[in-house]
């Protein structure tokens, strides 16, 4: 017992360094509540659309599932530092996306089992992507190619093979149960017959639809999922303290024993697995592949991992700041839909955003530190 | 006290270790032993011989001749790995703490403990298992359809292949760290040397020079260090946190653990060591007992004397002189 009470550290005294990088991580937060404040009250005014509803929030949501994903990619390849960012996600998302949108049709053409069918292009993308992950990660980690060169490469590799797969076209003709995972909800709410799982209940009419309330997407589930898993990698995981001491000085890590090598592997490998997942989402989604599907995203991805508060330069980061900045760039997104303005105008906020960001993050650092 | 040490076994002893390096001879026949609980302090000028003398001891380089012993046995370093597993630490001005990671953290790094659950070995097994036998049945299935007898052998494989893969690729994901565990013996190892540390969560960059070195310290004990080599200690610090670093110095001698402190400091040296190991060009030129020597004898010894007195003054310390190598 006595060895107990001296093993009990001192949590509780946080000294003011701490207390200002809370602040530093809660402020995206902030941000984000009054990013829809101003869109709700606009939106009310000029154009009469209430902006605070659930139908938003689903929309939201929807829209930062790619950028999440991508997003959460990117922020285990920021914070294994050492110049770490991965060019290649976007494009190694779209191979996902080709390679699994190949398999489908080819099975779909054959008349084989739906789930088969599904299960078979699922993993066949996804599963592809562990190439190009594997090989970046070699490249990075052995022959000490610096990431940016050798992912900027891959990526290119990967869209060009993804551009002979599909002959440089969409490869559409997908079943139509494709676009029921990645359209649908997990739960439908149809007021006073109560709840059904994944389907429309078979007894409502054409009339009854618009009175039943999907909730939940499937695609919103999953990227839920994901995101969790990747949050324990990261914070819990030896992989994942691994991976932030090599952010931190890869040289002391190596000292200190740490497999350097293969724990950056496996993250490259593991970044491109999320973009393979983002890759077979997009799929079903649009019931079609193509060579291109993540193209935008790249760097909303890398601005999502920014303005969430990881560092540009390794060892520090954190998958909610991800979550967060993806959710401030969806919002912009949306929200300029709702309002009717130009779509063109998310770029020029993004960007805005993503500096504001950076400058709020390095004053905090400097008054940590001081 | 010294008398007891003179009678005790050496620890470590170094037997006319010698490197070349291309037709530059870096050390030259050097003896050395170290004997438990005693300071030892290398001086000698740039160039002199010091840090390679030190990389061999501690296994980043291996020797051209001679012998060192461990624990009265015959040892030999195939690299820096051998030498800590044997309990002979060096600690680095650079330190090799990663500075965005809390004080548990650093002391642990690289040795994280972890929640006892299920091995890294059988976890990956497991994963490669469930994983790879559904997809291995679905594509063997797949190539029957399409490809015939020899579809189906190829996805046999490709299935088993991808789960094998899939399983190092998460394989990890059971191992989790413990970091109540290692904030508690953290806590234990800092209280054991009286190190002083405001709060072991916050990130080591927030410390100072001499806090870090105390955390590089107390990994060191912690990792059961039997012999600990320094570099240059107390080169970046202020002087009271000189004072602390060289107490814990002292410390870690009380506890049995004998320390060589290579430094350029005359001081410093006076300050902690009782036995002062004098090397120039290569060759060990002197070994004096602390309290029966002067600061103007080592420096003398570690210039060559004839230079000193064609100089006609005597530095107390080497520093100023440094420009000579």
């Amino acid at each position: 017992m006595t060895e107990m009470e001296i093993s009990t550290p001192k949590i509780s005294k946080k000294t003011r360094a701490e207390r200002l990088s809370t602040i530093r991580q809660i402020w995206p937060w902030f941000f984000l509540i009054l990013m829809v404040i101003v869109f709700a009250i606009i939106s009310k005014t000029q154009n009469n659309v209430t902006f605070i509803s659930y139908r938003s929030v689903q929309g939201i949501l929807v829209y930062a599932t790619q950028i999440l994903l991508i997003g959460l990619a990117e922020t285990i390849i920021i914070i294994s530092g050492n110049g770490g960012v991965d060019l290649s996600v976007h494009y190694t998302l779209g191979i996902a996306a080709v390679i699994a949108a190949f398999i489908m049709r080819a099975m779909y053409a054959a008349n084989l089992p739906p789930v088969l069918t599904i299960a078979a292009g699922f993993s066949g993308g996804i599963l592809f992507t562990i190439v190009p992950g594997w090989i970046n990660g070699t490249l990075v980690a052995k022959v000490k190619v610096p990431p940016f060169i050798s992912t900027l490469g891959m990526g290119y590799v990967m869209y060009g093979v993804a551009l002979l797969i599909s002959r440089g076209q969409a490869i559409s003709d997908q079943p139509s149960y494709l676009g029921q995972i990645g359209n649908g909800n997990l739960l439908y709410y149809w007021p006073k017959h109560g709840f059904s799982w994944l389907k429309i209940p078979a007894a409502a009419s054409q009339a009854d639809l618009q009175h039943i309330i999907p909730l939940v997407p499937n695609i919103v589930a999953i990227t839920l999922v994901i995101t969790i898993l990747v949050w324990f990698i990261l914070s819990k995981t030896q992989f994942g303290q691994h991976i932030y001491a090599i952010g931190g000085n890869i040289q002391a890590s190596i000292r200190s024993g740490i497999p350097v090598a293969s724990t950056l592997t496996r993250a490259y490998t593991l970044a491109a697995v999320l973009a393979g997942i983002a890759g077979v989402i997009w799929t079903s989604r649009f019931t079609s592949g193509a060579s291109n599907a993540g193209e935008p995203t790249l760097l909303f991805a890398i601005a999502a991992v920014v303005i969430g508060g990881t560092s540009m330069f390794g060892g520090e980061g954190r998958v909610i700041g991800t979550v967060i900045g993806a959710l401030i760039i969806a919002t912009i997104q949306y929200g300029l839909v709702v309002l009717g303005q130009q779509p063109y105008w998310q770029y020029v906020t993004v960007g805005v955003v993503v500096i504001i960001a950076v400058i709020v993050d390095q004053l905090g650092r400097k008054m940590e530190h001081s | 006290m010294k008398e007891n040490q003179v009678n005790m076994e050496p620890i470590l002893r170094a037997v006319n270790l010698t490197k070349h390096f291309g037709g530059l001879v870096a050390v030259d026949n050097v003896s050395f032993d170290v004997r438990p609980g005693e300071v030892i302090g290398l001086v000698g000028d740039n160039g002199a011989g010091k840090s390679t003398f030190i990389k061999m001891i501690s296994g980043v380089y291996q020797p051209d001749g001679g012998e060192i012993y461990f624990d009265g046995k015959k040892v030999s370093f195939i690299d820096p790995r051998d030498a800590r597993d044997l309990g002979i630490e060096t600690i680095y001005q650079d330190l090799a703490l990663a500075e965005n990671l809390d004080v548990g953290s650093n002391i642990f790094l690289g040795r994280e403990m972890k929640k006892r659950f299920i091995s890294e070995k059988l976890s990956r097994t497991i994963i490669s298992l469930a994983l790879g036998l559904p997809l291995s049945a679905l594509l063997a299935w797949l190539g029957l359809q399409f490809f015939k007898i020899p579809g189906l052998a190829v996805g046999l494989v490709f299935g088993l292949a991808a789960g094998f893969v899939l399983g190092w690729l998460l394989g990890p994901i059971t191992q989790i760290v413990d970091r109540r565990t290692m904030m508690g013996e953290s806590t234990k190892a800092l209280k054991r040397l009286d190190i002083e540390i405001p709060s072991l969560t916050q990130q080591v960059r927030n410390l100072s020079g001499g806090q870090r070195q105390s955390v590089a310290i107390a990994r060191s004990i912690y990792w059961n260090a039997k012999v600990m080599i320094m570099d240059e200690p107390t080169a970046a610090l202020g002087v009271s946190e000189q004072r602390k670093v060289l107490t814990l110095v002292r410390t870690l001698a009380d506890h049995g653990v004998p320390v060589i402190i290579i430094s350029h400091n005359m001081q410093d040296v006076f300050a902690v060591a009782d036995r002062i190991v004098i090397m120039r060009r290569g060759k060990k030129v002197g070994e004096e007992l602390a309290a029966e020597t002067t600061p103007d004898k080592i420096v003398s010894l570690m210039v060559g004397a004839e230079t000193v007195h064609k100089m006609g003054v005597i530095p107390t310390s080497i520093e100023g002189n440094s420009a000579a190598a």
